[in-house]
């Protein structure tokens, strides 16, 4: 199938998902268009991990349809789906702790995954230069041989990052990439992903109105497991339907954080 | 000094090939020899478990399977042609049953001891990893599998001699006796090669990026999955692996033991295979080995002088590691534990004052871009 560059690359249809009745995502349309930078805000229990685990496959939606690149990503197993271009950084860091932050790197480095390939296929110049590149990229060079789990936070963060890199996808998402940082680490971070974005297309989910403001891009508000409004951060912040869900104007002022 | 330090451990290990066998009684051997035959279904658990993360409690389907294989071969190599093995008259059996034929041949043995235990490893493992089911569930599925094989093996009077099992002693390798001394003297050594090149093929295996991702199924799977991967190919692979290991083992440690029987897949035999490898430590290849042959040495000691105390012995063992050294002992052993030791005894070993400093690597890389020190170091 042939995609121009205004088809977009990953997009969702009608997604709802039900566990037990309870619908965490309700009739959610999404659609993300090639190298876009796109930022999803929304309180607690909108649904912005699930919205995540239904793109990568962890999920499957009651109903509705994910496609990315004119194909449909429905009952394609995680590892399939990663092996397509998506990438996911997870809201806590997760790197492998027992394994020093280049070892990580190795596994994540773009290339086979087969047991066979790993077991008699060594790395190329090409994979080992990539390794090395992003653990300057990310401030780890020194600490590129220690374990993983003595890390600091912030370092796991970015080697997380890292590590998400390493798999070269087209399509990012980044759940809460700075939460943790100091304030210099979250602007190098934002820095990063605005950097990432035009070869990439980068989806970030964040709590960090400071740093949204700082990545300048469109904003999508997830409530109650749909998309309540969509546009740039100005016209999001003032909207009342926003300010509303963020701060319970209307009824019992009870935050929902199902 | 480094080549010194990779040389003697192989030094210390030929020495004691070539000397053992001189010094130590036949009985004493025979016993070394069997439990150093148990080091390799230990390895193949510190694999599944130690790297990779599943606690397997059915080890004893594989170790049986590789011990039925050697003697059934070793049954009909004692027959003169045309001749049944001796049990099967009990049962009035008059021909020999079909699946028996293949064990004729050497050459199908020696495959099957392997072989046949690595694909029934490889078919479960599949199922199971295929579903997804992981920890505890999948230790509950093993112990289910093995007690499944245990009361199917017991029943099978008319095909394998059920509960009574199958003696090997009395067959004849080559015009000697299995059970003879010079044919255990042989069956130490090969014992010792193949405990060594099953540790080589599990260190080939740990130490490169294929270990690495057996680390990561073991501390994160899912995240592997996001990362492209299959953990279950690996997984299956692994655990074919750890079976072949299992089911060698049960060959050599059928030979010196002189009998094959049901009693090899009981319950309790599997999880003792389990403690060796705590006890030893986890994830370090060689403390399955010493776990393995220290414990049964230990038991086979005790055994002699106070039958009823070793059960006791061994589950205090097991207590003991799992609250005090949680990475066994060779695990304990490389975090330092002899200092420990060292410094409970009054006489503490030289330790930086400012760690944070001195091995800080990030500190060092600094250092050395400035290329001085740093004042008020220690």
């Amino acid at each position: 199938m042939t995609v121009s560059a205004s088809t977009p690359v990953l997009e969702l249809r009608q997604v709802s998902v039900s566990f037990d009745g309870f619908w965490a995502l309700n009739d959610l349309n999404l659609s993300l268009a090639p190298g876009e930078l796109r930022a999803v805000i929304g309180p607690n229990g909108a649904g912005k991990t699930t919205f995540l685990d239904v793109i990568t496959g962890k999920v499957r939606p009651t109903k509705g349809d994910v496609v990315f690149r004119g194909r449909s990503l429905l009952g394609i197993a995680e590892h399939r789906i990663a092996r397509l271009g998506i990438g996911r950084k997870f809201q806590t860091p997760r790197v492998y702790q027992n394994l020093t932050p280049r070892r990580n790197l190795e596994l994540a480095v773009k290339g086979s995954h087969a047991p066979f390939s790993l077991l008699f296929g060594r790395l190329d110049s090409r994979q080992r230069d990539r390794v090395q590149q992003l653990l300057a990229v990310v401030g780890l060079e020194a600490h590129a041989s220690q374990r993983a789990g003595s890390l600091s936070h912030g370092q796991k963060q970015w080697l997380e990052i890292a590590m998400l890199l390493a798999q070269d996808p087209d399509v990012l998402l980044v759940d809460e990439p700075v939460a943790g940082l100091s304030e210099e680490e979250t602007e190098r971070t934002g820095a990063l992903l605005r950097s990432l974005a035009g070869d990439h297309t980068v989806l970030v989910i964040e709590h960090d109105m400071d740093f949204i403001r700082e990545l300048d891009c469109p904003v999508t508000v997830l409530h109650e497991g749909h998309v309540l409004c969509e546009g740039p951060m100005e016209a999001v912040q003032s909207d009342p339907r926003v300010i509303e869900v963020y701060l319970g104007v209307e009824d019992s002022g009870v935050e929902d954080d199902a | 000094m480094a080549k010194w330090r990779t040389w003697l451990p192989w030094l210390l290990l030929v020495a004691a090939g070539l000397i053992l066998p001189a010094i130590l009684p036949p009985f004493r051997l025979n016993l070394l020899g069997r439990f150093l035959s148990l080091g390799i279904v230990a390895l193949g658990i510190d694999l599944i478990w130690g790297f990779t993360g599943m606690l397997s409690l059915g080890q004893g389907i594989f170790f049986a399977l590789g011990g039925y294989a050697v003697g059934m071969h070793l049954q009909l190599l004692a027959l003169p042609p045309g001749e049944l093995p001796e049990f099967f008259g009990l049962y009035g059996v008059k021909a020999l049953p079909a699946f028996w034929q293949p064990f004729h041949s050497p050459l199908f043995t020696a495959l099957c001891i392997w072989v046949l235990p690595a694909l029934v490893a490889g078919l479960l493992g599949y199922l199971v990893f295929r579903n997804r089911i992981k920890g505890v569930y999948f230790s509950i599925l093993t112990q289910a599998a093995l007690l499944v094989f245990f009361n199917f093996f017991n029943g099978q009077q008319k095909l394998i001699n059920g509960t009574n099992g199958l003696k090997t002693d009395t067959a004849r390798i080559f015009g000697e006796l299995v059970g003879s001394d010079s044919m255990q003297r042989n069956l130490f050594w090969l014992t010792l090669v193949l405990v060594v090149a099953a540790w080589a093929l599990c260190r080939w295996l740990t130490r490169g990026r294929f270990g690495d991702a057996l680390i990561a199924i073991r501390d994160d799977e899912p995240r592997l999955r996001f990362t492209g991967y299959n953990p279950t190919a690996y997984k299956t692979l692994v655990f074919a692996i750890a079976g072949a290991m299992a089911g060698v083992s049960g060959a050599l440690y059928t030979v010196q033991s002189g009998i094959v029987s049901p009693q090899y897949m009981a319950v309790p035999f599997s999880i003792e295979m389990v403690i060796w490898v705590a006890v030893g430590g986890r994830g370090t290849l060689i403390g399955a080995v010493l776990g393995a042959v220290l414990i049964n040495y230990a038991k086979s000691l005790v055994s002699e002088q106070l039958p009823e105390t070793w059960l006791f012995i061994q589950g205090g063992l097991f207590l003991l590691v799992v609250t005090a050294l949680p990475d066994g002992l060779v695990g304990w052993w490389r975090q330092g534990g002899p200092r420990q030791i060292q410094a409970m005894v009054g006489w503490p070993p030289l330790a930086p004052t400012y760690p944070g400093l001195d091995l800080d690597p990030a500190v060092q890389a600094e250092r050395e871009a400035l290329g001085s020190t740093p004042g008020g170091a220690p």
